[in-house]
């Protein structure tokens, strides 16, 4: 009885979490929409006039806009056990692409955008180190899938996809942020860019702390008892 | 004899018609000279002579439904007086007669009447102070106002800074705290969107602001800024929270409804990037999204 509780509460804690993904992807969604088709006069690029000239800026902004939407839904499909088992094919694609943008274009053009980024020193450190360390983490998960390594392929893809929920959890913290504080623009804009990231690497490593490596030492433990 | 007494009559006859010559030329206001010194601008505040409940924010009084008014008496001919108001963002002319009271000169004037907000001024002048009263052609929510206004010269000066003690408050944007009672004042929240101490660092009239200076700037203090440029140019505001804002510095004139074609180059430039981050502001600061 216990056993199938906390079956359910565990599904409808996946179903919480998969719900609040979609709701938050279909915002980034909106605001991807705001440059469809191509304008350089909206948005985040309306207080970004003093680079929007660049043309290397131009690109990687756009491509880093256009396939972030694509790199949040193919990472959110990895992760369902039932997806793993029952389309593998489909998990190995979705991967390829989630990887392989990452890597070639949007981790790159994200390094871009941070090197041009606002709020000086602060902020474009934190953008660059996030791009730099996406692109790192996503590259080991690859290469652990490749070598079927499942474990390493695991923690290194929690910790890509922790830096690609970025997206969401930067907005969202700005959004508390200003409506418990209102403080000034720029403040907020130097403590998201940092806490945006780096909150989730956190919770990506307690979750692969607790999930994989107790669960690694009880299947150790278990040998140890037979052996 | 009888033709002495005619003569006699005859000369004081022509004297007394050269007296009355004489005094008519002092009164005529053409070269009177103290009838010159009305022409110009009368300025002070326009208040509602009916009882109304003003508004309150935080422990200001945010607006008690007065407004800053230029009443600028432009030509006296004869008895004949040509004019214009400015107050609330509205410039209305007007045109009407002058009296002589001996002590002071009344003054009866007439705006056009093809505007909701036309009326009749009726004000006297006595030394250096013009007071009246103003009634509505049409019903409106404040039928009779009354001034007390004084003579002031409008000189554009971009130095001027702003009072710090003044704070901008928007009673629309802010939340209301009070109970919607009419008995009592409408009190509402200032935590929101009001003017911070970082107002006072810049000066949009005297130096270009660059993107590091209004990136970090709340859109209450990016709003003022661009708004303190018009206001020194003499703007008069037809938005109440910004009037009820400038109407409180003293050095504030309101003398025109465009002043456009009057910005310098660094103020057109900084009421573009300005305007910029307003909108920015306005549509990112309190939503989900980057910036």
């Amino acid at each position: 009885m216990d056993a199938t509780k906390s079956l359910y509460l565990t599904k409808a804690g996946y179903l919480v979490w998969y719900a609040a993904l979609l709701w938050f992807s279909y915002l980034m969604l909106l605001i991807t929409l705001q440059y469809v088709p191509i304008r350089t006069d909206v948005a985040f690029l309306r207080i970004k006039e003093d680079v929007v000239g660049l043309l290397h800026y131009r690109i990687a902004f756009f491509a880093h806009v256009y396939t972030g939407m694509f790199v949040l839904m193919t990472g959110m499909l990895q992760f369902p056990v039932y997806i793993r088992n029952s389309f593998p094919s489909l998990h190995r694609w979705c991967g390829r692409v989630y990887a392989y943008l990452i890597i070639i274009v949007t981790g790159p053009a994200g390094l871009i955008m941070g090197i041009y980024g606002n709020g000086g020193l602060v902020s474009r450190s934190a953008f660059c180190i996030l791009a730099v360390l996406w692109v790192i983490f996503t590259y080991k998960g690859v290469t652990a899938a490749i070598n079927r390594n499942i474990t390493v392929h695991r923690i290194w893809m929690y910790r890509s996809y922790a830096l690609t929920l970025s997206a969401i959890s930067l907005r969202l913290w700005k959004w508390v942020i200003v409506l418990l504080l209102q403080p000034r623009p720029m403040d907020v804009y130097h403590v998201v860019s940092w806490l945006g990231w780096v909150g989730n690497l956190l919770i990506a490593e307690l979750y692969i702390y607790y999930r994989i490596s107790k669960r690694k030492a009880f299947i150790n433990a278990l040998s140890l008892t037979k052996a | 004899m009888k033709l002495l007494k005619a003569f006699c009559i005859l000369a004081v006859i022509a004297t007394l018609q050269s007296h009355a010559a004489s005094t008519s030329a002092v009164l005529k206001p053409a070269v009177n000279p103290t009838t010159t010194t009305f022409l110009g601008y009368w300025v002070g505040m326009f208040k509602p002579d009916n009882d109304i409940v003003g508004i309150s924010a935080g422990e200001h009084d945010a607006w008690d439904f007065e407004n800053k008014i230029t009443i600028s008496i432009d030509e006296i001919s004869n008895d004949q007086v040509k004019g214009h108001s400015v107050v609330a963002g509205n410039y209305r002319p007007f045109i009407g007669k002058m009296i002589n009271e001996g002590k002071s000169f009344h003054f009866l004037v007439k705006e056009p009447g093809d505007d909701k907000y036309d009326g009749i001024f009726d004000f006297y002048i006595t030394g250096n102070l013009l007071t009246g009263t103003w009634k509505a052609n049409n019903k409106i929510r404040i039928p009779k106002r009354n001034y007390s206004l004084e003579k002031k010269i409008f000189r554009y000066n971009p130095d001027i800074r702003l009072t710090e003690s003044n704070q901008y408050v928007n009673w629309v944007k802010n939340k209301k705290v009070s109970p919607n009672d009419p008995h009592y004042r409408s009190d509402y929240d200032i935590s929101y969107f009001t003017t911070t101490r970082d107002l006072y660092k810049y000066n949009a009239s005297v130096s270009i602001l660059t993107k590091e200076q209004v990136s970090n700037l709340k859109k209450a203090d990016l709003f003022i800024l661009r708004n303190s440029i018009y206001a020194r140019h003499g703007y008069s505001f037809k938005n109440q929270q910004l009037r009820a804002y400038f109407d409180r510095e003293p050095w504030y004139i309101p003398v025109s409804t465009d002043v456009k074609n009057a910005f310098t180059a660094i103020e057109k430039k900084n009421i573009e990037i300005l305007m910029r981050y307003e909108k920015n502001a306005k549509e990112y600061y309190d939503v989900f999204g980057r910036g």
